[in-house]
């Protein structure tokens, strides 16, 4: 049966087992039979061969091993037989043998096989010893006959059999002998040998491919990788420059010369050394960075400067990494800090502006998260309080300045827990009590945000308005006891010409008397012109009295209430008060006053007093006028507004335009003397009513002053004229 | 010259009051008259000036103070066109230097009001022997 190699590989369950075993073994004739003799040379010259055909072509070494069997032991076939599970390769845990090489006149069954369990091969791994097989196909039947004698010697790896080498004779020309034995084993060994030797040819292959996989890989990698950092140089994001650590530099990106100043002409020269760049203050950390790359392979980034080639600086952020090689290469990256800079000393401005802002206006500013009480104070808060700057901040700190009334004022009115759910803005004047006793005045001004994580959080300026208080505090007590001065000032001025005035009506009741006296003592009496001078005594006395009731109205120590008056009958009696001194200056009084004039709510005294200021005015401008008669008009009118409004005119030496408003400023004045009130005080007056005091150039020489007050109104009864001692102005509130 | 009533006479001198004050010129001239003289008055300084009666005046009774033309400004005028009429001033201010200066410029008599009837004969008198 020729059959082909896949028809001998016997399907293990089909095979039947023929003859017994030991009907086929001879092995013992081996040695019972004559023994030709050794042929060493022949032998060495074979294994010669054989190990030279392992060097050279070592795929085929079994071939050639097959065929150095046959020869040397003349036999018909011979082959090798290796354990094997797939039937292709050797496999020590095989359950089958396969024959990769044949020689003689079985080659055509290479790469067929027998069964591990059920064939000579298997009984020569079993018995672990050469056997000589008679007629095996006797017994194993799937062989093909004629098979007369079969020699099979095992070989070894490591101690364990891994196949059979084997000659076969097929008819009985042949009969194998001890020596063959002898030879089969050494060829034997040779088998071990190119057994391992190709299973370490195989080994290697393996690792080769993989090697060479691995490579290609790296190869492949490196390739997207240099593409990738090619990428990122020359996108220009950041400078990149190479150099060596003798200090030149080798190579960089548009960006990196841009940062410079230097242009590739520069580099290309080698003009340009990483010394050149760095300022000698930052060398000693450059020669650091340069230390450090040497030991781990990187630098990690730090800022330092350049000079560019100008000379100017640019600062800096710099890392880099040794390239691998000679260890002499480095890369690194230069990222621009300009920017960052210029804004970091923005920012530091913008700080200690807002820092001696805060400083100059005595302003403090805080936060405040509710949620957590998290409290940040400025540094200047921390100078308003006087507590040291950097202390945390709590409420128990925060009441500890605040004043006791405040405190609990605060409290009564549950403040602080309206704030913690309000979430509005809110405004606050509050006082603390200092150490030392003293008393801030603090205005807080507060804004509700929320922050980045919906948190209530308010916003707060806190200004010192300590000296402004005190200020206005000290303006309106000055200004009241100016008023009280004014008043007893004007008063004296008052009384001088009130005494005047009781003087006129004194000098005529004397003169009268004394005529009267005269009259009657005549020879015969004049009684018509006694009664006559009395009658004229009793006008002069009742006129007497009328002016020391006014006198008596006007030091009367009642604090100014308004009440409901005619500024007709007001100004008619300043008028009569001021006569003699018109009179004296030579003022030629024109009075203009509205009949039908309504009634308006204020202080007497202290709008007569205002009036009386103005008629003082007008006559003092007029003094020096020589050229025109000195004309004082005074006309009281309703005004447009339903006011009420009273004006005195002069035809003085007016005042300069510019200096319109400074008239009702405090001690400005180009009198001589100061008596009686100023501008300033009658402003505050006329402000207390509500009304508005003014001047104005006239058309011809001289000025005109006017005041406006409103009349009489309901809405006005619940409102109070204050104090003179309290503040006087009208934006009190 | 001449007239007729009590105003004026060769026995009784003229005596004219200046005053824009109207309880003087009400009261004064009564009793000037009580004195034994004539008088008249005059509201302001311009009156007299323009009146007929100057020449005739024998002494003049002035008010410092009065609008227009004072009493010293109407003597200075009065200077100035030649009369040398005695004049004595009246005032109701108290101030001395007014006093020292109406005498100093050649004023006959200085009152303040109000004055007795005594004290006003006498001051009058002087003036107009003094003359």
């Amino acid at each position: 049966m020729a059959n082909s190699a896949e028809s001998h590989v016997v399907p293990l369950e089909n095979h039947f087992p023929g003859a017994p075993l030991e009907s086929i073994l001879c092995t013992e004739e081996l040695h019972r039979r004559p023994s030709r003799p050794p042929d060493y040379e022949k032998e060495k010259c074979a294994l010669v061969k054989l190990v030279s055909a392992l060097a050279d072509s070592p795929g085929t070494i079994f071939q050639t091993l097959v065929e150095t069997i046959l020869e040397v032991t003349r036999s018909d076939s011979a082959g090798i037989s290796l354990l094997t599970r797939d039937g292709k390769t050797p496999d020590l845990d095989g359950k089958r043998f396969y024959w990769p090489a044949i020689a003689g006149l079985w080659k055509p069954y290479i790469g067929g096989g027998t069964p591990r369990d059920f064939g000579p091969c298997g009984d020569v791994m079993d018995r672990n010893c050469s056997l000589l097989f008679r007629h095996l196909e006797r017994r194993y039947t799937y062989f093909p006959p004629p098979i007369n004698e079969c020699l099979l010697v095992p070989f070894y790896v490591e101690g364990k059999a891994v196949g059979t080498i084997w000659a076969l004779a097929h008819d009985d020309r042949r009969k194998f002998d001890a020596e063959d034995d002898r030879v089969m084993a050494s060829l034997g060994k040779f088998a071990s040998s190119a057994y391992q030797a190709l299973a370490h040819i195989e080994e290697l292959k393996i690792q080769v491919t993989e090697r060479k996989k691995a490579e290609a890989e790296v190869r492949e990698l490196a390739r997207g990788l240099e593409a990738k950092v090619r990428r990122l140089v020359e996108a220009n994001v950041v400078g990149i420059v190479m150099w060596n650590l003798e200090g030149a530099i080798t190579g960089a990106n548009e960006a990196f010369l841009r940062m410079v100043q230097y242009d590739r002409e520069d580099l290309a020269s080698g003009r340009v050394r990483w010394a050149d760049l760095t300022p000698p203050e930052w060398r000693g950390r450059a020669e650091q960075a340069v230390a450090d790359l040497k030991a781990t392979g990187v630098f990690r980034p730090f800022e330092k400067e350049y000079f560019r080639k100008d000379g100017s600086r640019v600062p800096v952020l710099l890392g880099g990494a040794l390239l691998e090689g000679d260890g002499n290469k480095s890369v690194a990256f230069a990222l621009d800090l300009s920017e960052q800079k210029r804004a970091e000393r923005a920012l530091r401005r913008s700080e200690a502006f807002l820092a001696e802002g805060q400083h100059l206006g005595q302003i403090g500013s805080f936060s405040w998260r509710v949620p957590t009480d998290e409290i940040t104070w400025s540094v200047e808060l921390y100078r308003i309080y006087k507590l040291e700057i950097g202390v945390p901040v709590t409420l128990e700190l925060i009441r500890t300045r605040v004043h006791p009334e405040d405190v609990s004022l605060i409290e009564k009115m549950k403040m602080v827990d309206l704030a913690r759910e309000g979430g509005h803005d809110f405004e606050w004047h509050y006082r603390l009590l200092m150490p030392d006793d003293s008393i801030k005045y603090l205005h807080a001004v507060a804004h509700a945000t929320r922050d980045q994580d919906g948190q209530l959080e308010y916003i707060a300026t806190v200004q010192d308005v300590t000296a402004r208080r005190l200020t206005e505090e000290a303006r309106d007590k000055a200004r009241s006891e100016l008023a009280h001065v004014a008043r007893v000032m004007s008063l004296g001025a008052l009384a001088a010409s009130i005494a005047h005035e009781i003087n006129q009506p004194l000098s005529g009741i004397v003169t009268n008397a004394n005529t009267c006296l005269r009259m009657l003592a005549a020879d015969p009496p004049n009684v018509e012109g006694a009664r006559e001078t009395a009658r004229r005594t009793m006008r002069d006395g009742n006129r007497a009295t009328d002016v020391i009731t006014r006198l008596r109205g006007l030091y009367s120590k009642k604090d100014p209430l308004p009440e409901s008056m005619d500024l007709n009958e007001a100004t008619r009696e300043v008028i009569a008060l001021s006569l003699s001194q018109l009179q004296r200056n030579q003022v030629i009084l024109r009075q203009e006053l509205a009949d039908d004039l309504p009634l308006v709510t204020g202080d007497r005294v202290q709008l007569q007093q205002v009036i009386l200021n103005l008629i003082g005015n007008a006559t003092e401008a007029m003094s020096a006028v020589d050229d025109r008669p000195r004309e004082l008009l005074i006309r009281t009118e309703r005004d447009e507004d339903d006011r009420v409004r009273l004006t005195v005119k002069d035809v003085g030496v007016g005042f300069a335009p510019y200096a319109a408003d400074r008239l009702f400023e405090s001690f400005y004045t180009t009198k001589t003397d100061g008596m009686g009130i100023g501008l300033s005080v009658s402003r505050s007056i006329i402000d207390a009513h509500q009304g508005h005091l003014w001047a104005a150039l006239n058309d011809g020489p001289g000025c005109t002053f006017s005041f406006a007050i409103p009349r009489r109104a309901e809405c006005l009864a619940g409102a109070q004229i204050p104090a003179s001692r309290t503040d006087l102005s009208a934006e009190a509130a | 010259m001449g007239l007729p009533d009590r105003e004026s006479g060769n026995d009784r001198p003229l005596l004219s009051v200046v005053d824009n004050d109207e309880s003087v010129r009400e009261s004064l001239p009564d009793l000037l008259r009580e004195f034994g003289f004539a008088a008249r008055a005059f509201s302001s300084a311009e009156e007299l000036l323009r009146s007929d009666y100057l020449d005739q005046t024998r002494c003049l009774i002035l008010d410092i103070a009065m609008p227009g033309m004072s009493g010293p400004e109407l003597y200075q005028e009065l200077t100035r066109r030649g009369y040398r009429i005695p004049v004595v001033f009246i005032t109701g201010q108290r101030d001395e230097t007014i006093r020292a200066r109406v005498l100093e410029q050649g004023a006959a008599g200085f009152l303040l009001k109000p004055f007795t009837d005594g004290a006003l004969l006498s001051v009058i008198n002087k003036a107009l022997h003094a003359t």
